[in-house]
């Protein structure tokens, strides 16, 4: 429309010259008849006219345009993002405090023993990232307040001297980090000796300990971009193997999760359980031990005449995966943002057909779904309308060790063990997670060059590296994980940030189909209109200078 | 309908005029009750920023001491609030606010009156067309505004936007008849009002200019632009100021003409701008924006300048395209340009398409309001429907803009080339 005014606006009547056919005169060379030529006035208001046009368009529309579309590219620490990604920035080495409480010995011997034993460690382990470092506990009357820095020390060996006269035996106490070493009264090294039954054996027990984080860590590293001479020197692939299945099974890390207990019945009754007191007896204690790694909110549910998505009594192997009605039991998939675990305790006449030796985390009554939650199927209860708290203690402990094992806890050790190895592993990965963001982000900026770079995903990386260098610092302690917990978050969200994703494909040939079609007519009449004025000057002059 | 015959109704029927259009207005506010509800509703009426049920929320919440623009809905300007809450409450007593919108009707229709009889649309003061005998008197122009159905269902819609439309034609007449800073005072209530009316105001210097133009000690027309653009800016300051102790914040600005300036909100109307902004990349929203903001306002210096001899018709044009291109246009403003066009009934034998212009117009009014129905509420539509009849719609405004554009200046044309009269235009 706006050429068709313009047209009309400026040019019509003036320059585009009318002629009229003259009728009946017999002449037919009507087109030979030349208008009267342009009054001075009317060629000076054409001017002005397109003279108005233009200056609009340059000292308002070039402006805006140049504003608008200049993509806005904050200046991101390239080098620094991707050392990370590549491992240079950080060694990911986790320093292992190991108290040893000698108990009665002299402290000659006990720094004989320790250093024995620290020698033994070093030739044990070819992992150099994973380092165990032995120090001698404070004395008994400071040790009874447990450890002074309880997050430092990851086990404390307390050795005493024993009744067997060859060998040493070991157990580890089943509630707290601790490793009872019982040792033979004459194993003790002597002072120049270069080595020791003792101190090589309780290497070896060390080790052991150890060897299922030292593996996940390994692992992680392993499938994590990074080179570094702390790599560990090769793992077996069936160690691959288990710590791969293991992980794929847990859920992804997540400050917060939401734990679903659903009751499903079959029939019109039970119709209401003691959930609150049997996850109050049962299950919380254990979620207060995980409170520093995690944390948890929970909902309940009771569905009644809910049939299971297999129709068969006995359940064999293919139905555990389908027996969850996903369409019409009510689990939503996360509230709020943080991710669901479902459990369901569903009673009916249901039972597995098939023994579960395969994996022994699973019993006759209950399996675990990956990265999902699980399922236990409970007997219907003799009083029928309701499910006491004791009936639900078997099911609310399963489910407990179901949890952990979603949550990527390893297996072997005592409970505070088990969790503190859980957030080294969850820091380790956390890093490196954060830091292949951090990667992913610097190439995607130098592969397109086309794309914003908004201020705050600059001020996300920023606060991203920061977090990074203060987890990498104290890797290992407990203030690591909240720094690796908070650069992941960040690096996310720099990298996801949503006005960079919608520009992610927009190659420059978009770019004509979004200028030509708009602009396309309006800019054909600006320029016709100035080269034809152009002309026109020209004639002018020219005819100028001939009369001249 | 000759001129002698209507000049002597002329004096004695404006009275009756106004009655009997007041009368309408009132009948068919209280005999359908439920009509005023309904067309305050329509797409084509209200408009986000000046929509009455939008006003009446806005009254709401300034009546109950929080900030108007709070929950994004109210856009309009903040002092037509007092001017609201001084009425009693609409859904009880509505008989106040109809009175109020027929006496805001008539007030215009007063104004194009006064417009019409100055006889400026013929014959200005440095061009007089030789078609000016053929002239419609004001009578009859207040006439055609009054009961035009387009004016008529936007005063029972009741949109704010017949305030403009008020200030807007007392700015003319004001300036017609020589007042100049009353005329630049109803020109920042229009642009206070709606921010569009701003760009009219060099053709309305010229107009000025032109009718306060003395021979005898003849002032400069740069002098009395700067003396103008200065009363502007004073009494707008005043507008807004006044507007900022009334609502204790800037917010209004942002919330008035950011929202014409952004486009945020992308309720179907009746204009070319939603459907284009809700397909637009995001990256290429504001650079689009102030593509289409900057052709709305090209127009302006061109248009004055090329029709310097007849500031009138430069008003009228741009109103034209303003009902077209403008970011939220509705009928009003149609109804705002087509009551300026009947005075230039002088050319209207020179209109070449009116046959073609009032059928797609018509079809536009006719076809508009049922494709809107079948893409919200039978949902056999989609936003297309609705978009390809707003486009329709524009080509009819656009083909009467310019085919009054070709008129005007062809009428000029044949006073310089008088021996062309009556023969067909032909390019070389």
């Amino acid at each position: 429309m706006s050429a068709d005014i313009q047209n009309d606006g400026d040019s019509k009547p003036t320059c585009a010259e009318a002629t009229v056919s003259l009728p009946a005169t017999g002449i037919a060379t009507v087109e030979g008849k030349e208008p009267p030529p342009e009054k001075e006035a009317d060629t000076r208001r054409r001017s002005w006219i397109v003279l108005s046009f233009w200056l609009i368009a340059v000292f308002i529309g070039l402006p805006i345009w140049w504003n608008t579309t200049t993509i806005y590219r904050a200046n991101l620490p390239l080098g620094q993002m991707t050392d990370w990604a590549d491992g240079k920035a950080c060694e990911p080495v986790f320093p292992l405090r190991i108290a040893l409480d000698v108990g009665a010995l002299p402290e000659q011997e006990a720094q004989n023993l320790l250093r024995l034993t620290q020698h033994a460690l070093d030739d044990l382990n070819d992992f150099s990232g994973h380092h165990l470092r032995l120090q001698l506990a404070q004395a008994p009357t400071e040790a009874t307040a447990p450890v002074r820095d309880d997050s430092n020390v990851a086990l404390t060996i307390r050795l005493a001297p024993g009744d067997a006269a060859h060998t040493a035996s070991s157990s580890l106490h089943p509630h707290l980090p601790i490793l009872d070493v019982q040792y033979p009264p004459n194993s003790l090294p002597t002072a120049n000796s270069p080595s020791s039954g003792l101190a090589t054996y309780i290497a070896t027990q060390l080790g052991a300990t150890f060897a299922e984080e030292q593996n996940i860590i390994s692992y992680l590293l392993e499938s994590s971009s990074i080179t570094s001479e702390h790599r560990p020197k090769g793992i077996s692939q069936e160690v691959v193997d288990t710590v791969s299945k293991r992980m794929t099974r847990s859920l992804k890390y997540s400050q917060t999760y939401h734990l679903t207990f659903s009751l499903f019945t079959n029939g019109p009754v039970p119709s209401s359980w003691d959930i609150e007191a049997a996850i109050d007896q049962y299950m919380k204690p254990v979620l207060d031990m995980l409170r520093p790694i995690h944390n948890f909110t929970i909902d309940t549910q009771v569905q009644l005449y809910a049939s299971p998505g297999v129709q068969s009594l006995v359940l064999g192997k293919e139905d555990l995966s389908s027996f969850v009605n996903a369409a019409e039991w009510p689990l939503s998939p996360s509230i709020g943002g943080a991710p669901t675990v479902n459990f369901i305790v569903y009673t009916g006449n249901h039972t597995i057909g098939v023994p579960s030796e395969a994996s022994p985390g699973e019993t006759s009554q209950s399996w675990m779904i990956p990265q999902w939650g699980s399922v236990y199927l409970l007997a219907p209860p003799a009083e029928a309308t309701h499910v006491s708290s004791e009936t639900l203690k078997q099911p609310i402990l399963t489910f407990t060790s179901h949890l952990l094992t979603l949550l990527g806890t390893p297996q072997s050790g005592s409970l505070p063990m088990r969790l503190s190895t859980l957030a080294r592993i969850r820091s380790a990965d956390l890093l490196l997670r954060a830091s292949s963001s951090l990667g992913s982000l610097a190439r995607l900026t130098l592969a397109l060059p086309s794309i914003s770079i908004p201020s705050n995903v600059a001020d996300g990386v920023v606060k991203t590296i920061h977090h990074l260098e203060l987890a990498c610092a104290s890797l290992g302690g407990a203030k690591s994980l909240e720094h690796a917990r908070i650069a992941e978050a960040e690096a996310e969200r720099a990298f996801f940030e949503k006005s960079m994703v919608g520009q992610l494909y927009f190659p420059d040939e978009h770019k004509v189909a979004v200028y030509l079609p708009l602009l396309g007519p309006i800019g054909v009449p600006l320029v016709m209109g100035l080269l034809n004025e152009i002309k026109a000057w020209k004639n002018r002059r020219s005819q100028k200078l001939k009369a001249a | 309908m000759t001129k002698d015959k209507m000049s002597f109704q002329a004096t004695a029927g404006t009275a009756g005029l106004f009655a009997v259009a007041a009368a309408l207005r009132l009948l068919l506010f209280t005999a359908f009750p439920g009509l005023p509800s309904l067309l305050t509703g329509r797409v084509e009426i209200s408009t986000p920023v000046t929509s009455f049920k939008r006003l009446q929320e806005g009254l709401f919440l300034y009546n109950h001491n929080v900030s108007p623009y709070d929950g994004g809905v109210y856009h309009q300007a903040p002092l037509l609030l007092p001017l609201f809450s001084l009425l009693p409450d609409p859904s009880t007593y509505p008989i106040f606010t109809y009175i109020l919108y027929t006496l805001v009707d008539l007030l215009s229709a007063n104004a194009l009156y006064k417009i019409a009889e100055s006889g400026e649309g013929g014959a200005s003061r440095l061009y007089s067309s030789p078609r000016k005998e053929k002239r419609w008197s004001g009578y009859v122009v207040a006439t055609l505004f009054l009961f035009n159905p387009f004016t008529i269902a936007t005063c029972i819609g009741r949109p704010t936007s017949v305030f403009t439309t008020c200030a807007i034609l007392h700015a003319v007449a004001k300036a017609l008849s020589g007042n100049i800073f009353t005329s630049m005072l109803c020109l920042s209530f229009a642009t206070y009002l709606s921010m569009y009316p701003l760009l009219l105001l060099p053709p309305m210097v010229t107009l000025a200019y032109d009718r306060t133009y003395n021979s005898k000690a003849p002032k400069s027309l740069a002098q009395l632009a700067v003396m103008c653009t200065l009363a502007v800016s004073a009494s707008l300051a005043l507008l807004f100021i006044s507007s900022y102790a009334l609502t204790g914040s800037w917010e209004f600005m942002s919330s008035t003409y950011g929202i014409q300036l952004t486009l945020t909100d992308l309720t179907p109307n009746a204009g070319l701008w939603w459907y284009f902004f809700t397909e637009m990349f995001d990256s290429f929203r504001s650079f689009f924006l102030g593509v289409f903001w900057l052709h709305l306002s090209s127009y302006t210096p061109a248009l004055t300048i090329r029709l310097r001899q007849q500031p009138l018709a430069v008003i009228t044009l741009l109103l034209g395209i303003f009902a077209i291109f403008k970011p939220y246009p509705s009928i009003a403003d149609t109804s705002l340009f087509l009551s300026l066009v009947p005075c230039f009934r002088h050319v209207f034998p020179l209109l070449r398409y009116s046959f073609v212009t009032a059928s797609v117009v018509l079809y536009g009014t006719f076809l508009g309001p049922a494709f809107y129905h079948l893409w919200i509420y039978a949902g056999s539509g989609n936003a297309n429907f609705f978009y390809a009849i707003t486009l329709v719609w524009s080509l009819g405004l656009s083909l009467l803009v310019s085919d009054l554009a070709f008129a005007v200046l062809r009428d000029e044309w044949e006073v310089e080339r008088p021996e062309m009269r009556g023969k067909e235009i032909r390019q070389i």
